[in-house]
């Protein structure tokens, strides 16, 4: 598969510009429901917990006000990331205590091999940019995000 | 001051290492910059957004480069996380 087709990846049902819960773990639900009623998670419940597990060991809050909860698993069948956005922001444990105002959701499948850690990296590096970060944060569309996006893994 | 260093853990320098890692250069009076040993690009190694920007993985070189009063004794600290397992953290 090929992690660079935004299309496929992340297609406009899995970009919400609605307020997620306040809470970290409510937010990750939230992406994941997104996934979840896409119909790109086989067992949600096996999911969230490798979600959890993740954020267990270390929190995925890198700071600049985003947060990226990642997973390998098996209850997904293909790459998905999602996405949505904090006007608040979410306290997600970072180093900088920066609340957490972009919101990805990475998850691939179990045998996905270094997959996951491609898709981060990608991401993380184009995040760096704060024009990126700006234009996702004032993005008035999901096609905007999307656009945004295709550029960030292109 | 710089050095090459293996990275060990098998995630690579990704969750819990990298936490340390980011962590530990935060700890230390010293500016240090971390960058795959084959490029001339370096990234600072405080920032946790920058670490995973890197993407390193398991079994390759990184070069560290401090600058400042604890620039060794980061570098040391630094060497030690990267070449240690992740079991025994």
């Amino acid at each position: 598969m090929d992690v660079t087709d935004i299309s496929t990846i992340t297609p406009a049902e899995l970009i919400s510009l609605e307020e997620p819960p306040a809470t970290k773990d409510g937010a990750i639900e939230f992406l994941l429901d997104l996934a979840v009623d896409a119909g790109r998670v086989e067992d949600r419940e096996v999911a969230l917990e490798a979600l959890l597990e993740r954020e267990e060991e270390a929190t995925t809050g890198v700071g600049f006000g985003i947060g990226i909860p990642h997973a390998k698993t098996d209850a997904v069948t293909k790459p998905t990331v999602a996405f949505a956005r904090s006007t608040e922001g979410i306290d997600f444990d970072a180093m900088d205590d920066k609340p957490a105002r972009l919101l990805f959701m990475i998850l691939v499948p179990a045998e996905g091999g270094e997959d996951h850690l491609q898709i981060l990296s990608a991401l993380s590096r184009s995040l760096m940019h704060e024009d990126v970060r700006e234009n996702l944060l004032e993005a008035e569309s999901k096609e905007t995000v999307q656009d945004i996006l295709s550029e960030v893994v292109a | 001051m710089e050095r090459i260093v293996t990275v060990v853990p098998e995630d690579g320098l990704h969750a819990r290492p990298a936490s340390k890692f980011v962590e530990t250069a935060n700890e230390y009076d010293a500016d240090v910059q971390l960058g795959r040993a084959d490029s001339d690009d370096l990234a600072p190694a405080a920032s946790m957004l920058a670490v995973t920007g890197l993407g390193v993985s398991a079994g390759e070189d990184v070069r560290l480069v401090a600058d400042g009063d604890d620039a060794e004794a980061v570098l040391d600290a630094l060497e030690d996380i990267l070449s240690t397992p992740e079991a025994e953290h």
